[in-house]
């Protein structure tokens, strides 16, 4: 197997993770204004998505719980579809979870929020969507 | 029987008398309180239009020290395109880094009027008409600095900061295309520079002139008194040489109507009398009685000449009487004249004296000078007040133009009506005649 063949099975692979952990239920709340969702990632861990109007902005909350306190997690938080920020986490205990907060612009229309969180060392994959 | 002119107060009782704003230290200190105001009002508003350049010149290097070395580095095509993410990382850095001490909005705008990014981010995607210093300063660079119009409607969102400054410069965004970094700041902190720059010199410049006048104070007090003294001595030489005058003039006038007066009347009653014996020489008795009329009119106008002399005594004669002495060789002379004095009971003696001076004078120069056809003399008495009125239809003149030499009468007088209180008017011009009116307290 050559170099460029690893590599798209790699990226089919994480694409195939991504859709699975995106098609596993979500559950949706709102209220004053704000969306949330949550949902289960590929393995045992949960994902919650929060997203509110803020003052001409988007205060949105990702945060993953994974009830392991010290596990390293990338994240990123697209903004409609564009990674808007991301970054590194680690779970603490001792509910083993991180959250992040990010503000974002209110773009004129619908705007469409993402939140991704991958685990390199266990493999398990977050995603969640919302629209506010 | 001949009057006395009055007696006159000395100088250091007219200094007295005198009000006490007239004063020459409070005049000094007054001068140095109004020089004070006038120094804090000049110093406050240098120092404000000093402090105001100032916070320009500190808001543009600032604003265009945030343009180079923070909004620069930052700026991306996505962001010029609209894109959100772009938008969303800019926003996330202008927050943190922009809008900080005393900016309080930034915009950042594009060559045709759009706001490519505001963190008010309503306004992100709006276009408006940039005005010419902006335009000048998106195409040839530099930085501009203009009081906010807060009623145009790219800044209505501004409303709420009130008055502010806005500084613009240009950026560069990677790929060679040109926008503009606008900043906005509050002109509290124009106000509040100007306060402090105030406060540090403000000390200095009232310290400085409270010093020069605590001084200066006691120097024009010393300088005061010495010029009190010295007037009380003019004015004590002044009336040793009216009083001098005045016994000279006493002792002409006595000697005249003791002397020349008896002798004159005594002529003429001669004459007369002698006239009317001579029934059988007509012709003598007729030049005789014409002699004896020719010296009683010399004799009339001796008396007339001995009133102007001296003046008579008002204690015994009265006011009216002596005025109407006074006007009587103006009647001579053809003048119609018409004399109005309320009654003068109760008034000081020295009072009455200057207004039979001032009619004197007044009168004196009328016939003298005026050629005039009337003359009215008028005298009121009120609670508080005498006053003269003397008016003639005469031909006047220009008080302005009067050489010191004449009217020396009328100028001296005025120095003595003021030191009594009160106050001389002279009122002419050329072809109306002349009014003078004396007020002086009764």
């Amino acid at each position: 197997m050559n170099r460029r063949t690893y590599r798209s099975i790699t990226a089919l692979a994480a694409v195939g993770l991504f859709a699975g952990a995106a098609s596993a239920p979500a559950l949706a709340s709102g209220g004053g204004g704000g969306v949330t969702k949550s949902g289960h990632c590929s393995a045992h861990s949960t994902w919650k998505l929060n997203a509110k109007p803020d003052n001409g902005r988007i205060e949105v909350e990702g945060e993953v719980d994974s009830n392991v306190a010290g596990q390293h997690w990338t994240w990123r938080i697209l903004h409609n579809g564009g990674v808007s920020a991301h970054g590194r986490a680690q779970t603490l205990g001792p509910s083993g979870s991180f959250s992040v907060g990010r503000r974002l612009v209110n773009a004129s229309g619908a705007d469409q929020i993402g939140w991704r969180a991958h685990n390199p060392a266990t493999g398990e994959s977050c995603a969640g969507n919302l629209t506010i | 029987m001949l009057g006395r002119w009055p007696s006159r107060t000395s100088g250091s009782a007219a200094a007295a008398r005198r009000p006490r704003w007239t004063r020459p230290v409070i005049q000094f200190v007054a001068a140095g309180i109004v020089a004070l105001v006038i120094l804090l009002v000049a110093s406050g508003w240098l120092t404000k239009r000093a402090a105001t350049a100032e916070a320009i010149v500190v808001a543009r290097s600032t604003t265009q020290l945030l343009a180079t070395t923070v909004v620069e580095p930052a700026l991306s095509r996505g962001l010029v395109q609209g894109r959100t993410v772009s938008i969303d990382r800019f926003d996330r850095l202008a927050l943190r880094r922009l809008i900080v001490g005393d900016v309080l909005r930034i915009k950042i705008w594009d060559a045709s009027g759009r706001i490519v990014y505001s963190d008010k981010t309503q306004l992100i995607g709006d276009r408006f008409t940039l005005g010419a210093e902006e335009r000048a300063v998106l195409d040839n660079g530099g930085t501009a600095a203009q009081v906010s119009d807060l009623t145009a409607p790219e800044n209505r969102y501004e409303r709420s900061f009130g008055q502010l400054l806005e500084v613009y410069a240009q950026v560069w965004v990677p790929g060679g295309r040109k926008l503009m970094f606008e900043a906005y700041y509050s002109y509290a902190d124009v106000s509040r520079r100007s306060a402090q720059v105030l406060k540090e010199f403000r000390p200095i410049t009232v310290a400085g002139l409270v010093i020069f006048v605590a001084l200066t104070v006691p120097l024009v007090w010393v300088l005061a008194r010495r010029l009190d003294a010295s007037a009380a001595e003019r004015e004590r030489l002044l009336m040793a040489a009216v009083e001098a005058s005045e016994h000279e003039r006493r002792r002409i006038a006595r000697d005249l109507h003791d002397g020349v007066v008896q002798d004159l009347a005594g002529i003429s009653f001669g004459a007369s009398a002698t006239a009317r014996e001579l029934s059988d020489r007509p012709e003598v008795a007729r030049r005789l009685e014409a002699l004896g009329l020719g010296v009683r009119r010399s004799l009339r106008t001796l008396r007339s000449l001995l009133v102007e002399i001296y003046p008579p005594d008002l204690a015994t004669e009265g006011l009216a009487a002596a005025l109407d002495d006074l006007l009587a060789p103006a009647v001579a002379a053809g003048i119609d004249v018409d004399l109005q004095v309320a009654d003068t009971t109760g008034v000081r003696p020295d009072a009455s004296a200057l207004a039979w001076r001032v009619a004197q004078e007044a009168v004196r120069n009328a016939v003298r000078h005026g050629r005039p056809q009337s003359i009215r003399v008028t005298v009121t008495v009120s609670a508080d007040l005498l006053v003269l009125i003397v008016v003639d239809d005469g031909a006047g003149f220009v008080p302005a133009s009067v050489p010191r030499g004449d009217h020396l009468g009328l100028r001296g007088l005025r120095d003595l009506i003021i030191e009594a209180g009160g106050a001389l008017e002279i009122e002419s011009a050329p072809g109306v005649g002349t009014t003078v009116r004396l007020e002086i307290s009764r």
